[in-house]
């Protein structure tokens, strides 16, 4: 990987398992992302992708905020406005939620507009009691990304209307209840850890696998998602963890 | 100088006349089986082209092998013409201005090939040079581009057509059985011509370049499907093994893999996929197991909805309907794969 300015990036084993931690670092402008952030990432999913055998990738971040959103100092009033940027941001948020690896993201203070859409591209979200969301990009006129995507899923459409178009804020105990976030901890630390291990074994092929089906399950007609399913599960268990298994089985 | 890799410079498809919808095919020749009925009803395919003869007193098909065959040549030379014919007017090019000539087929065998009778029907030059690529199945067409390509590359300049033409409906044997009821709701009949030339390294007009193959052949799975005599109808006959998605997800990646390593390319640099409508299952396990989402597979899923399973043209229809989208890019990757009998997995890799 290139040097990195926007993010830290670092691998280190607990409990066992590999971790990749995805760190967002500018503090000095509340880890705001911007082309350069949005660029480093892809270069990290390239590494997360091509070499890193880490099992578990975590987006954290320096400071006093997990991200306060977007950047917008790349938009200038009068000049047109990019849109291939939204889709810049928007690609590496899915690859993101696709990478062959158990992600978990690590929020402590705030998490608003793009901030808040990279918590939601983690398998799981770990807050602390000062963590609070926001999505405020109807307020200001322009729409929250493809969290108006993924919200409702989380949260249901009632939910997701209020909290996009009131720009409600949400602490820590009501993202839990809403179901947005899986676990509140002041120590991060800690909470990743038991996290990590409730994990258990990870293996990356039926992790992504499964994770596909369930992310399709909202716009799949039965019909078709069988098929997809059959073909996934064949996919499964022609691989090295599901025969292992079997052997095991068969050795008890 | 190097010369330029061979370019796909134009596509052009044609299907017989007549288009049946599912529920056509099984009033028409009065099939009363559920089994067979729901095999022919469900979603992925809404119709295609066929040439099927009128119900005999017992409501049936009956087609000797032999009127089979004489099917097979007639409907080849129609719509194979007619697919060439507009693969050139689209690169607008004459049938004479062709110097080498590839058909490839397997709905049908015959002496002298197929390429000779289009080179005379087309009234393509004497001197053509032709090649025929028969009974090598839905996969032949990048069995065949590959020596187009190459015929190409030797002879900068000079034009290269290959013609994929599969009269499916005259290698059906009509016997009311599951076996031949997967067969006959499943393919259609149709033909696609592509245009392949290198010119100069500094032609920048916009067209792929094939930079290359790979092919895979799973042998133990060499009975998966097959087209061959079956004594008791007196006929050819297809067969396809069920497991036929699975054989081709648990290898599609090896092909793939071996071509993009060879170029220091990973799945994520390829922008658009072209995949063989072999069938719904079997584009899901492509899918499912390369890791590539429906917008990846859309044209393969629409020409298998509107043509059903077109054999070796299928890849060309998915090309031509990703043409017409315009939203290639000069510089994009293209992977297209095939997948027939062998059991036989090819691939290519293009950029434009």
């Amino acid at each position: 990987m290139k040097t990195l300015q926007t993010l830290r990036y670092e691998e280190r084993a607990l409990h066992d398992k590999l971790v990749a931690f995805v760190t967002l670092s500018r503090p000095d402008c509340g880890n705001r992302i911007d082309v350069r952030m949005v660029k480093e990432l892809a270069a990290i999913c390239d590494h997360l992708e091509d070499e890193s055998e880490a099992d578990v990738v975590v987006f954290r971040a320096d400071g006093d905020d997990f991200c306060q959103g977007m950047d917008f100092e790349a938009f200038v009033p009068g000049q047109p406005i990019d849109i291939h940027g939204f889709n810049k941001w928007e690609k590496i948020a899915v690859r993101l939620e696709r990478l062959p690896k158990v992600t978990v993201a690590l929020v402590d203070g705030l998490a608003v507009g793009g901030g808040f859409q990279l918590a939601l591209v983690a398998d799981q979200r770990i807050a602390t009691s000062r963590a609070r969301f926001q999505l405020p990009e109807v307020h200001m006129g322009f729409l929250p990304g493809m969290a108006t995507f993924r919200l409702a899923k989380y949260v249901g459409l009632g939910h997701a209307k209020r909290i996009m178009l009131c720009a409600e804020w949400i602490g820590a105990d009501r993202a839990l209840e809403l179901g947005l976030i899986d676990r509140v901890s002041d120590d991060l630390d800690a909470a990743l850890g038991e996290t990590i291990q409730a994990f258990g074994p990870i293996h990356n092929v039926a992790v992504q696998l499964c994770r596909r089906l369930l992310n399709e399950s909202f716009a799949t007609e039965f019909e078709n998602a069988i098929g997809h399913f059959l073909a996934a599960q064949h996919r499964a268990v022609t691989q090295t963890a599901f025969l292992e298994t079997l052997k095991r089985e068969h050795n008890e | 100088m190097t010369t330029p890799r061979p370019r796909i410079l134009a596509v052009g498809t044609a299907n017989p006349d007549t288009w049946y919808r599912q529920s056509d095919v099984i009033e028409r020749y009065h099939v009363e089986d559920e089994r067979i009925r729901s095999l022919f009803s469900s979603g992925h395919i809404r119709g295609r082209h066929l040439i099927l003869p009128p119900p005999d007193a017992a409501g049936r098909p009956d087609e000797t092998q032999g009127e089979l065959l004489a099917k097979h040549l007639s409907g080849a030379q129609d719509f194979g013409a007619r697919a060439v014919q507009r693969c050139l007017d689209n690169a607008g090019l004459a049938p004479t201005d062709v110097d080498y000539f590839a058909c490839i087929t397997t709905t049908g065998f015959m002496a002298p090939g197929l390429s000779a009778h289009l080179v005379k029907r087309l009234g393509m030059r004497e001197d053509c040079a032709r090649l025929d690529v028969v009974g090598m199945g839905c996969n032949a067409g990048l069995n065949g581009l590959n020596p187009v390509a190459n015929w190409a590359m030797a002879n900068p300049g000079r034009n290269a057509v290959m013609a994929c033409v599969e009269v499916c409906s005259a290698a059906y044997v009509f016997d009311n059985t599951l076996r031949t009821a997967v067969v006959n709701s499943l393919f259609g009949d149709g033909a696609a011509a592509a245009l392949v030339r290198s010119d100069d390294a500094d032609d920048r007009s916009f067209a792929p370049r094939v930079m290359g193959f790979e092919s895979h052949v799973i042998t133990p799975a060499i009975g998966a499907m097959r087209y061959d005599w079956d004594d008791d109808a007196g006929k050819f006959s297809f067969f396809l093994d069920r497991d036929i998605p699975y054989f081709i997800g648990l290898n599609v990646e090896k092909p793939i893999d071996r071509l993009l390593d060879r170029f220091g390319l990973k799945r994520r640099h390829i922008d658009h996929w072209v995949i063989h409508s072999g069938g719904k299952k079997v584009i899901d396990a492509i899918k499912y197991n390369i890791g590539l989402t429906a917008h990846d597979v859309r044209h393969t899923v629409s020409v298998l909805r509107d043509y059903g399973n077109l054999s070796s043209g299928s890849f060309l229809f998915s090309l031509q309907r990703l043409l017409d989208e315009g939203v290639v890019e000069r510089g994009d990757y293209g992977v297209m794969i095939t997948m027939g009998p062998g059991t036989s997995i090819e691939s290519a890799l293009v950029r434009w």
